[in-house]
């Protein structure tokens, strides 16, 4: 034991004062609020009417109607002459409407009235202004259709058979739902990153620094030697995964969720219950990290293996998100994707059994072990010294 | 008192030593003598438990190397072949860890460790970041580490390799105080001035195999030369032919 806690020790202080290995470890954490805070605001920038639309308008004198009606919701209307086309493919314009000179005159025999909306579909700054704007023009046309109905005396139910209902807001939460997803996803990324450096310094370092022969002659077990590293390494990665939590949700409480009617809020309980959900990963990660580390001969050989561990926390978010399967009990048992399971359904409000944490807690803890035996294993090689 | 008997390790198709057997004793110097790649650092790793050998056995103090390695290698000082630092700890900061990983209690760490400072003459350098440190301040680094735990045996891959004269000579006071203390010292060295100045007993290793052994005078007669040089490299020569 004296030498698990001496290895620690000592593992700890050098993880510490490598700066470098330490600012990439946090630099981690610390955007992952900004990020996420960035896309909810993105997205419920883009979803909300907060923002007035401006449209240049060819010809706006021959639908004064239509104007006023896009006026009364908000548009800033500019009229604009000349080369439509050449001007939004200047970008001197982003989108133009077209008032045809005929406009009038169609309505009047109840005829289509055609109003070409001139804009780059490739661009995708304006696909939304462009999307609200025939939104805008769709309601106008209904409202008008169905004045024409009743001058007939038609009801304009008649027309509308079915009606689909709040299809923008639909569309949003499902991607404020991936940011949800997204959050677990971020958690896990923290668990394998934050550990890395001192993983792969402290097995592939070691060796390339030619340090790891004295550190063989002195009295120790390897296994021991190996589990010092493992829970310093795992240090690390505990404190960077649970900052990264933290952070992440706090960014979620101040993001703007409700200007669009959604709620997000969090209990101690449930930060306690993630925590304790996701604690076993660092370790897991820690130990893939050092296995990997153990065979590379020098420090840029393990990071190009390790980067290949890094894609690992994806794989269940990739599934989850792509072909989403019930879940079943025994899948809690996963490494891995047993802690994404468990994250997504803490941060639901979903109420689960005990057996749920401490079957995916000790299938991840016995994967660490199992593989640090494995690590032990390879150290005790002659090719680890000689090689 | 250290004894190795009867060795050989092989790595693919070489064959690195054979059957090299040899005793170091208690308050003497053994110096293991032999060109580069004669084997000398094969042999060494074998005895401080880093490599099994195909055959033969090690036992210091009586305690065999390859079936109680632990219990072996406390009884045992090294300097390895690798001279390897942490850049990030201080000179003491090494020589503490690798006190506790022998388990040296804590409260007479501070004044081993002290007292090797001492013997080294690195008080200048005993709270500094070993990056950076010269050859000659490294060497101590690992000397002084080597030695935290008291050993009675000390085992010396080279130690005075790419040293300038001060340092050198401050390698060659420590075992002969090490002497002094009635240790068991063994050091490898390619150099011949070196080993006829501080050793007792010299071993001559030339392509895997012990070709001489016995005191400076001895080795001379066996190899019919006056000139120790001359002899040891008849004797590695005789060898390779």
């Amino acid at each position: 034991m004296h030498a698990i806690k001496a290895v620690f020790r000592k593992e700890l202080i050098d993880g510490f004062r490598d700066r470098r290995a330490l600012l990439t470890a946090f630099l981690f954490p610390a955007f992952a609020p900004i990020l996420i805070y960035g896309l909810i605001y993105a997205i419920v920038n883009l979803s909300s009417d907060a923002e007035n639309l401006k449209v240049s308008v060819i010809n706006p004198e021959a639908a004064p109607a239509l104007i006023q009606y896009l006026q009364e919701k908000g548009v800033e209307i500019t009229p604009f002459e000349g080369n439509a086309e050449q001007a939004v493919r200047d970008k001197k314009q982003e989108y133009i409407l077209e008032i045809p000179e005929d406009y009038q005159q169609r309505l009047r025999e109840f005829k289509t009235a055609i109003v070409p909306i001139i804009h780059d579909s490739s661009r995708s700054d304006t696909r939304n202004p462009v999307r609200r704007l025939r939104t805008l023009i769709r309601t106008y046309n209904g409202s008008l259709s169905a004045l024409r109905l009743i001058a007939r005396g038609v009801s304009p139910l008649v027309i509308q058979g079915v009606v689909s209902g709040n299809q923008d807001i639909a569309s949003e939460e499902q991607r404020l739902i991936s940011i949800f997803n997204m959050v677990p996803l971020y958690i896990m990324l923290a668990a394998f990153i934050a550990g890395m450096g001192l993983a792969v310094d402290s097995t592939a370092g070691e060796r390339e620094r030619k340090s790891l022969e004295p550190l063989l002659v002195n009295p120790v077990l390897r296994l021991h030697l190996i589990q010092g590293k493992w829970l310093a390494a795992s240090f690390y990665a505990a404190i960077g995964m649970i900052s990264t939590m933290l952070l992440s949700l706090i960014a979620m409480l101040y993001a703007p969720l409700d200007d669009i009617g959604f709620v997000f809020s969090i209990s101690i309980e449930q930060i306690i219950l993630l925590i304790l959900a996701t604690l076993p990963l660092p370790f897991l990660a820690t130990s893939l990290e050092m296995l990997l580390g153990i065979f590379a001969k020098s420090f840029k050989d393990a990071q190009s293996y390790i980067g290949l561990v890094t894609l690992m926390p994806t794989l269940p978010f990739i599934i989850h998100t792509f072909n989403p399967v019930p879940i079943q009990d025994w899948m809690y048992a996963i490494p891995v994707f047993g802690q994404y399971l468990l994250m997504t359904e803490v941060l639901g409000a979903v109420e689960l059994h005990w057996l749920a944490y401490l079957s995916s807690g000790v299938s991840c803890l016995l994967l660490s072990v199992l593989l640090c035996m494995l690590t032990s294993r390879l150290l005790a090689r002659e090719a680890v010294i000689t090689g | 008192m250290i004894e190795i008997d009867n060795i050989s390790k092989r790595f693919g198709e070489i064959q690195a030593i054979k059957k090299v057997s040899l005793q170091a004793a208690n308050g003497k110097i053994t110096g293991l003598l032999g060109p580069n790649g004669a084997g000398k650092s094969t042999a060494l790793r074998v005895l401080y438990g880093l490599l099994k050998p195909d055959e033969g056995k090690v036992t210091v103090d009586g305690t065999d190397v390859f079936h109680q390695r632990p219990e072996a290698q406390r009884k045992m000082g090294v300097l390895p072949d690798a001279h390897g630092l942490y850049g990030r700890l201080t000179a003491r900061e090494h020589i503490s860890y690798f006190g506790r990983l022998h388990g040296v209690a804590e409260n007479e760490l501070g004044n081993q460790a002290d007292e090797l400072i001492r013997l080294l003459d690195m008080q200048s350098i005993a709270d500094r970041r070993t990056e950076g440190f010269s050859q000659g301040e490294r060497m101590k680094v690992c000397l002084a580490r080597a030695l935290i735990h008291r050993p009675g045996n000390v085992v010396l891959d080279e130690p005075t390799n790419g040293l300038d004269v001060m340092t050198t000579r401050k390698v060659r006071e420590l075992m002969l105080e090490l002497k002094a203390r009635d240790i068991t010292v063994l050091f490898s060295s390619h150099l011949m001035h070196e080993v006829a100045r501080l050793c007792d007993e010299i071993i001559i290793i030339a392509a895997g195999t012990v070709v001489a052994e016995g005191t400076t005078a001895e080795i001379r007669d066996i190899a019919g030369e006056d000139n120790l040089e001359d002899a040891f490299v008849r004797l590695s020569e005789g060898e390779s032919r």
